[in-house]
């Protein structure tokens, strides 16, 4: 029978189309705070570089996570979760240590929270599966 | 929040209609009819901010001020819910100046402009400085002409009209002073100061604080006037006069120095020559007065006073030239009369007291840029004058000896530059109606308008005065063949009106900033 869980193959394209769009608005409003506020270039530069860091693990994690459930194997699953934790990290310093964040940058990260804590779960799961 | 109150001002009293100022009282509260202050809040673009309302209950009797401490929330989707950089939102107090830091800001804060950037401007500026160092010292504008012991002076009045020997000639400033010097035939010897060696004694430095060069004044002229004033040039100059005692009266004192020097187009010294006007004071009078004169030549070159610079300078002597004789020529067309001579002017008919043309022939008086004059005699017609010769007197008389072909267009037109020359157009007009001019009667001259048409050039802030166009209009009258034994008295005037014939100004305003945004050539590489 077939063990590649669905849900969690749904999810991981879902999370596939958001994180577009969760990365055009976080530059967007990287954009408009520099013009609004006062944005130094010492604060500038490590917030755009956690962005870009934050697009390359994520599209390595969302590969992994979707190869790993495809093909029933865990290692790569294994790598996919090991990579969600520097994921979480940098939604976190996006959710709290950036330097201004606004109510839609809480909004944002918020989901991108919830939603990889939920992978995490379903990856577990299919691990535990897949182990099985 | 709760602290702050825009509207409290009276210190220890309470304000009008200022609903959060501690020093009201209840009883005072009760009397406002509004609060002219409702809201103090902190900065408006935080998610969640602390405000103070304060309102007025008018139900109550007697009216009591509401105060409430609310947690007002901006619904905005961009609204800052945090910030990590702690001088985001509230100006940054300065530094105070301790004896640490006092240099560092003296350096940063201390000339006329500072950037933000304090430290990328300073050192351009230094490493630019040691190179001008190395530079010679050359004289410029206005920097006192050095002499070997002092300054190359020129007595001035200071205060009151007596000499002050103290006044240093400026380098290239064309000044003339007059002042009185006292004197007295006893002390004839004694006072340097109207003795020719005082003036020719010191050499002049050929370039500033260099004491190698020096430039020996020369005497190019000497003028003795006696006592009656009349005026005569010696022939050997060389020779030092000295002031001595002759006949009771002292004379070779210095009545006049006219300092010449030529100076090279790079702050340079070369030549100095001085003109002296001696004379003689006999023993009753108590003072002179000396009139002094410096002039700058630049070496090779013609000095010839200009009008302006570019533009003509209100109150200066139009310049005009002539074409030489042999027109036209093919190539070039050169013009004459560039010196300092004052027949090269543009003139007009001076007004005497006696108001009699032919009595004052000859006084004329230059047109002054900007300056409409106007001037006329009457002339005295008998019968026995003839028409020719009344015709070409008058003409002799309105247009002056040398009527000029050409004005200057600027105050500093040179010669070579044929554009710059406007010609000068002759008009004709008829006092008399049309129908007369088939009389074969005698036209005579009896009017000449000038009128000089000009126009503002160059930029809004500093324009310049340009001369577009020059109308000589000359009016002519019928001489009506008088009986015998009878005169006529008709007047003669000559003008000259200037006319500004700029147009106004016109604001010009920058286009729109547009947004430049252009993809690289290849910016779809894969694909095309």
């Amino acid at each position: 029978s077939q063990l590649s869980s669905v849900p969690l193959q749904m999810l991981l394209y879902i999370n596939g189309i958001y994180y577009i769009f969760y990365f055009l608005a976080t530059l967007a409003m990287i954009i408009y705070k520099s013009q609004v506020f006062s944005y130094p270039d010492d604060f500038l530069a490590p917030d755009l570089a956690s962005l870009l860091i934050m697009a390359l693990l994520e599209v390595l994690r969302l590969h992994l996570g979707s190869k790993g459930n495809l093909t029933e194997e865990e290692a790569p699953l294994g790598l996919s979760l090991v990579t969600t934790v520097g994921s979480v990290i940098l939604s976190v310093y996006f959710l709290v240590w950036q330097t201004y964040v606004l109510r839609a940058d809480v909004i944002l990260n918020t989901l991108l929270l919830c939603a990889y804590g939920l992978e995490s779960v379903l990856k577990v799961t299919a691990i535990a599966a897949f182990v099985r | 929040v709760a602290r702050l109150c825009v509207c409290d001002l009276l210190v220890a009293q309470c304000d009008v209609n200022c609903c959060c100022d501690p020093d009201c009282t209840a009883a005072d509260f009760s009397l406002f009819t509004t609060c002219s202050v409702p809201i103090v809040t902190g900065d408006g673009r935080l998610c969640s901010q602390k405000a103070a309302k304060y309102s007025l209950d008018v139900e109550a009797n007697p009216p009591e001020r509401v105060f409430e401490l609310i947690d007002q929330v901006n619904p905005s989707f961009f609204c800052i819910h945090s910030t990590n950089y702690k001088q985001a939102l509230s100006f940054s107090a300065p530094e105070m100046p301790t004896s640490e830091n006092f240099d560092q800001l003296l350096k940063q804060f201390g000339s006329a402009s500072f950037s933000a950037e304090p430290d990328g401007w300073n050192t351009n500026t230094d490493a630019q400085n040691p190179s001008d160092a190395n530079e010679t010292y050359r004289y410029e504008y206005g920097v006192p002409v050095q002499t070997a012991d002092a300054f190359l002076r020129l007595p001035s009045p200071v205060v009151s009209s007596w000499c002050s020997d103290a006044n240093p000639a400026g380098f290239l400033v064309n000044q003339a002073t007059k002042c009185t010097r006292s004197v007295s035939v006893e002390k004839c010897g004694n006072i340097q100061a109207v003795s020719m060696l005082f003036y020719i004694n010191s050499s002049i430095l050929a370039k500033l604080l260099e004491f190698v060069f020096q430039v020996n004044i020369t005497v190019q002229s000497v003028v003795v006037q006696s006592l009656n004033g009349m005026r005569i040039l010696l022939n050997g100059s060389d020779v030092l006069r000295l002031p001595m005692i002759l006949d009771e009266q002292c004379i070779n004192i210095v009545l006049g120095v006219s300092y010449h020097i030529t100076y090279t187009d790079a702050g340079e010294i070369i030549e100095a020559a001085a003109s002296f006007v001696l004379g003689a004071i006999n023993k009753e009078a108590l003072s002179i007065q000396q009139s002094f004169e410096i002039s700058f030549t630049q070496v090779n070159t013609q000095p010839v006073p200009l009008s302006g610079n570019p533009g003509y300078v209100v109150g200066l002597p139009i310049r005009v030239g002539f074409r030489p004789q042999g027109y036209p020529f093919p190539a070039e067309i050169l013009f004459a009369a560039l010196n300092t001579n004052k027949y090269s002017q543009l003139t007009i008919l001076q007004s005497t007291s006696s108001q009699d043309c032919l009595a004052a022939q000859g006084a004329r008086t230059p047109i002054l840029f900007g300056y409409n004059m106007i001037s006329g005699c009457t002339l005295r017609i008998t019968a026995a004058m003839k028409c020719q010769p009344l015709t070409q007197t008058l003409l002799d008389l309105l247009k002056g000896q040398n009527f000029p072909e050409y004005v200057a267009s600027f105050g500093n037109s040179q010669a070579q530059d044929v554009l710059d020359w406007v010609p000068i157009t002759h008009l004709h007009t008829s006092e008399q109606r049309i129908y007369n001019t088939f009389q074969s009667s005698c036209q005579i001259p009896v009017a000449l308008e000038i009128e000089v048409k000009w126009t503002k050039y160059g930029s809004l802030v500093n324009p310049q005065a340009r001369i577009v166009n020059v109308t000589a209009t000359i009016t002519t009258t019928t001489l009506k063949q008088l009986p015998a034994g009878r005169e006529r008295t008709i007047p003669v005037t000559t003008s000259v009106v200037f006319t500004d014939i700029s147009s106004a100004a016109e604001p010009g305003y920058k286009v729109w900033p547009t947004i430049n945004v252009k993809l690289p050539y290849d910016f779809f590489f894969p694909f095309v």
